[in-house]
């Protein structure tokens, strides 16, 4: 290559990286639209093709990121002034650094009509503490559950535990004719967490604990708590091999693939389950309670909700937006879709095993650390998932566990101080 | 070279220390190998038989990755910031150099050590300013962030390697050029850059990789989609395809490819060129 | 004539020092400055002296964090020299000696120096996968299943290979450097030593250790700041907060999470970030910069 082609080179890309593409007058606008629902990408598109055309001056562009990194890319896209017009935003305390910054638009009645629907208690996650304003339209309402296959435990005669010490005997019993009973692993901090709030509830007494701590009455130090945790133990000769070392993805791929009976998780896996493998005949079942006779607890939460960029150029289209995801017609859409309990009320549940969940919450309690302890920094929930791994890797005990998150949450929770 | 081989009696140790080097190639080389061949393969292929060859040579993983994942978008945006800032930081450097190196004012010294400096401070420290700085100046989220600072960066090494060549050339060259009335810019341009050009492959080089590898500033600057750049953007595409196995396996082959075949060709540059700031001469 | 050659030292002067001021000089400097103010979110407040460092040390969890990461950097920076260099400079001293195949060994050695640290990170953290990863199905094979572990999982293993992928992909480095110093070195030197009745081993250490002095500094230098600059491979393998149990945190993990946004809320606190960025600019300009004007004086005296 002659010099002169190298230097004509350099300037035909200079030019391509710094003229902005040709501003033709009839584009329409655009919004982008930021996620951690990587899974869920292909159901949104399809969501948002039914908007596109009712709304053909506006176009969506669904991107989504790594769960674990989601935050961190949000807050530095906001701050930068940047970020996207439509944003998925987390309940609570997720949702409060956003709107404590100003960085996401409120949305009153007025704006948004629609929420008038929606009920108090799905709200209070789209809720900032400190203003009380409301910044987003809810979606959906999780539930930590345990999944199973139906064949697996078929073959294997097993059927369903009635009590913890039943459960434990049915793993035994899997792992003893060499199946994985339980796909979890602790690589990923926030799998842990889950698999605490699936398993502590029944042990510390769900709501009356959560109501406790959450006034000041107790702290995360108290035995009813940490004996709680500490029956997560019991389950770690049953999970995967390497378990230490097994991310979500790994998990997901056990299950998914038929290679591990049982999967700890929350109610948003039914549909990438099923999209995953049509063959795969699973249902899901609440962790029984100590004894037989007692009617388990089931830790849920709402999930998240749809936002808009305080500093979007285009308000309107992102309002109209925003609307849309609070009709009914979208909330059945989203839960058909994607087998998720959505927010919006009136949807009607189709999917046999989100029906089961549902009827779970009869006796819910919040997740706790998502719904009580994530307002400021450190987060109960930082804080648990990593204590959580030490426990499991046993370098932690679960009094340890308990002092080591009331000790990180007194740096902002008063009644925490001695 | 070949000298080397008359430099020391040969020891009894030859095939030991041929096993020890086939070993550490093979340690070396067998990853990128299976990384390749797994791209051809099938995600349960990948998981029941790791070490076999595919069943099928199959491209379809690469389509997949090509099309769906934007491979293409992440890769021109690649070439467009390493291009960019390659050619501004030699050019600038090389001025900067001939200055220093062919001129005697007041204050060479001292500007000679002030660009050196910048060999001595990482710059990533400095994120947090650069990063408000980019805000303020209206480039954040565009590719011109990202190759300001990656020739802003590159400045130092190529005043340091650039100046001291500069140095070496006979005194009377340029005297010589400019008592035949050549003008300033001729003499940098036609008698002076020919002599350098060793020293300009080895700046680019130098330079040219880690600008292609890096992730950090693009992680922090870039949050548009279509501007990511490839170690960012694999970033992305491994948040959406982490289940798939074999997708992920064709994705890490595309964007080892380029570097890869580069390298093979030009290996003797590479290697002169990336240890260039450890090695004199 | 005099007027016009200032102009003209102007011209090739100005680009690059007007470039290199704004976007390395004024930031380093500004970033030094910012941690002497209070932040909110990315707007700049008043001036509060020491304030941030007195956070940083004194307010739960960052001193443990701060010390938990350093400690780890420390360990990066120990094993990379224990491992990573003393294997480049066994290889060097055998290629030196021109074994067969030594232009091709240097080709292969230094290849995967070239690969981008994301792939590197993606691709072993593939290979690492204790259910589905080719490594402990290796081991199984070969009949070593007893050792296979979930080496990224398991607090014990999690840091040290990180630090082996790292050495993996930089260890033709100092191969090369070290070849290149040893290559240096004039024949004569060791011919003297070897007419002296020296044996291969004395010739080495007497002869070619001394002589790669610089070589040894570059090499201990770069490490160090690499050590200590550390981000992407644990970035890449791990995720930000440094799993299991901060088990691989590191300072660049810490700072950017700080400075840019906590994992799960997202929360931004530059002044604890730019007190931890300060500190680790001192740390590392007084490394390199000890390490040049050792290198100097060593220079001095050998010549």
């Amino acid at each position: 290559m002659s010099r002169r082609v190298v230097a004509l080179l350099t300037v035909v890309l200079l030019v391509m990286a710094v003229l902005p593409p040709a501003a033709r007058s009839q584009e329409p606008v655009k919004l982008t639209f930021w996620s951690w629902r990587t899974e869920d990408k292909w159901a949104y598109d399809r969501m948002i093709r039914l908007f596109q055309s009712r709304n053909p001056g506006i176009r969506v562009e669904f991107i989504p990121f790594r769960p674990t990194e989601y935050n961190t890319i949000l807050s530095s896209g906001l701050t930068a002034g940047k970020g996207p017009d439509i944003i998925h935003l987390r309940a609570y305390g997720g949702l409060e650094t956003f709107s404590a910054a100003g960085h996401i638009a409120p949305l009153d009645f007025d704006r948004v009509p629609e929420l008038r629907r929606f009920s108090l208690q799905t709200l209070t996650g789209a809720r900032g503490r400190k203003d009380g304003k409301l910044y987003g339209v809810p979606f959906a309402t999780q539930t930590l559950v345990v999944f199973y296959n139906k064949k697996i435990l078929a073959q294997h005669n097993l059927s369903l535990p009635k009590s913890w010490n039943e459960f434990l005997g049915v793993l035994k019993s899997l792992k003893d004719r060499g199946v994985t009973p339980l796909a979890n692993g602790a690589k990923e901090g926030w799998t842990l967490e889950v698999l605490s709030g699936v398993v502590a509830p029944n042990f510390y007494g769900g709501s009356t604990f959560f109501e406790a701590v959450t006034r000041g009455q107790t702290t995360f130090r108290d035995p009813t708590y940490t004996n709680a945790i500490a029956k997560m133990l019991d389950l770690r000769p049953y999970m995967a091999t390497g378990f230490m070392g097994v991310d979500y993805a790994t998990m997901q791929q056990l299950f998914i693939n038929e290679q591990a009976a049982m999967f700890i998780g929350g109610s948003w896996e039914i549909g990438f389950f099923r999209q995953q493998n049509k063959n795969l005949d699973f249902d899901v079942f609440a962790l029984p309670a100590e004894r037989a006779d007692q009617a388990p607890w089931v830790s849920s939460f709402a999930d998240g909700n749809y936002g808009i960029n305080a500093k979007t150029p285009h308000m309107d289209a992102a309002l109209k937006f925003i609307r849309f995801t609070a009709t009914t017609e979208f909330g059945q859409m989203f839960t058909d879709l994607l087998s998720q309990t959505s927010a919006v009320p009136g949807v009607v549940i189709k999917d046999p095993v989100l029906k089961n969940v549902q009827s779970m919450n009869r006796k819910a309690t919040p997740y706790i650390m998502l719904v009580g302890f994530r307002w400021q920094a450190p987060t109960g929930s930082t804080l648990l998932q990593s204590a959580l791994q030490a426990m499991m890797a046993g370098t932690m005990t679960p009094a340890q566990v308990g002092e080591e998150v009331t000790r990180g949450l007194s740096a902002w929770v008063e009644s925490f101080r001695r | 070279m070949s000298a080397r081989d008359r430099r020391r009696p040969r020891s009894p140790w030859g095939p030991l220390v041929q096993v020890l080097l086939v070993a550490n190639a093979v340690l070396v080389l067998a990853p990128i190998l299976l990384m390749c061949l797994s791209a051809f393969k099938t995600t349960r292929e990948i998981f029941q038989n790791p070490f076999a060859l595919p069943a099928v040579w199959s491209l379809d993983n690469f389509a997949k990755v090509w099309v769906e994942a934007r491979f293409g978008q992440y890769f021109q945006n690649s070439v467009i910031v390493t291009a960019a800032s390659a050619a501004i930081l030699v050019a600038f450097g090389a001025m900067a150099s001939y200055a220093l190196g062919r001129f005697t004012f007041r204050g060479n010294d001292l500007l000679y050590v002030y660009f050196l400096s910048g060999l001595l401070l990482p710059i990533r420290l400095a994120i947090i300013p650069l990063f408000i700085l980019m805000r303020n100046l209206g480039l954040l989220d565009s590719l011109w962030s990202l190759i300001l600072i990656y020739a802003a960066s590159g400045l130092p090494s190529a005043v340091f390697i650039l100046t001291g060549f500069f140095r070496t050339l006979p005194a009377d060259l340029d005297s010589a050029a400019r008592i035949d009335g050549a003008g300033e810019w001729a003499i940098f341009t036609r008698v002076m850059l020919p002599l350098v050009r060793p020293a300009l492959v080895i700046v680019t080089i130098y330079n040219i990789i880690p600008i292609w590898n890096d992730f950090f500033f693009p992680l922090v600057f870039i949050k548009s989609e279509h501007l990511k750049t490839l170690p960012l953007g694999m970033t992305t595409f491994f948040g959406q395809y982490y289940t798939d196995f074999a997708a992920l396996f064709a994705g890490l082959t595309l964007a080892a490819v380029p570097v890869v075949v580069l390298y093979v060709v030009l290996s003797q540059h590479f290697i002169r060129g990336l240890t260039a700031g450890a090695v004199k001469g | 004539m005099r007027a016009s050659r200032r102009l003209w030292l102007a011209f090739f002067l100005a680009p690059a020092t007007l470039l290199f001021a704004v976007f390395v000089t004024y930031p380093i400097f500004s970033a030094l400055a910012y941690s002497l103010y209070e932040w909110e979110g990315i707007a700049r407040r008043g001036f509060i002296g020491l304030g941030n460092f007195v956070r940083l040390f004194q307010t739960f969890p960052y001193p443990r964090l701060l010390g938990n990461a350093f400690w780890h950097n420390v360990v990066v920076f120990a094993l990379t020299m224990l491992i990573q260099n003393v294997a480049g400079l066994a290889f060097a001293l055998i290629l030196s000696r021109g074994p067969r195949g030594a232009r091709v060994y240097r080709v292969i050695y230094f290849l995967p120096v070239t690969l981008s640290l994301v792939i590197v990170g993606f691709m072993w953290a593939l290979f690492l996968n204790p259910v589905f990863g080719v490594v402990n199905k290796g081991l199984a094979a070969v009949g070593l299943g007893a050792l296979a572990r979930p080496w990224l999982g398991d607090p014990q293993t999690a840091l040290i290979t990180l630090t082996l992928i790292n050495a993996w992909r930089w260890v033709g480095f100092p191969t090369l450097v070290f070849l290149a110093g040893i290559n240096a070195i004039p024949d004569e030197y060791l011919e003297a030593a070897r007419i002296d009745g020296a044996s291969e081993w004395q010739a080495t250490r007497n002869v070619i250790f001394p002589l790669l002095a610089p070589a040894f500094t570059i090499i201990v230098t770069l490490t160090f700041i690499g050590s200590f600059n550390w981000f992407e491979l644990p970035y890449v393998v791990q995720g930000l907060s440094g799993p299991p149990n901060r088990a691989t945190d590191v300072l660049g993990l810490l700072f950017y999470r700080t400075a840019f946004g906590e994992v799960d809320t997202g929360l931004q606190d530059i002044g604890v970030g730019s007190a931890i960025a300060v500190l680790m600019f001192i740390v590392m300009v007084a490394v390199s910069t000890f390490g040049a004007l050792y290198l100097r004086r060593r220079e001095v005296e050998v010549a």
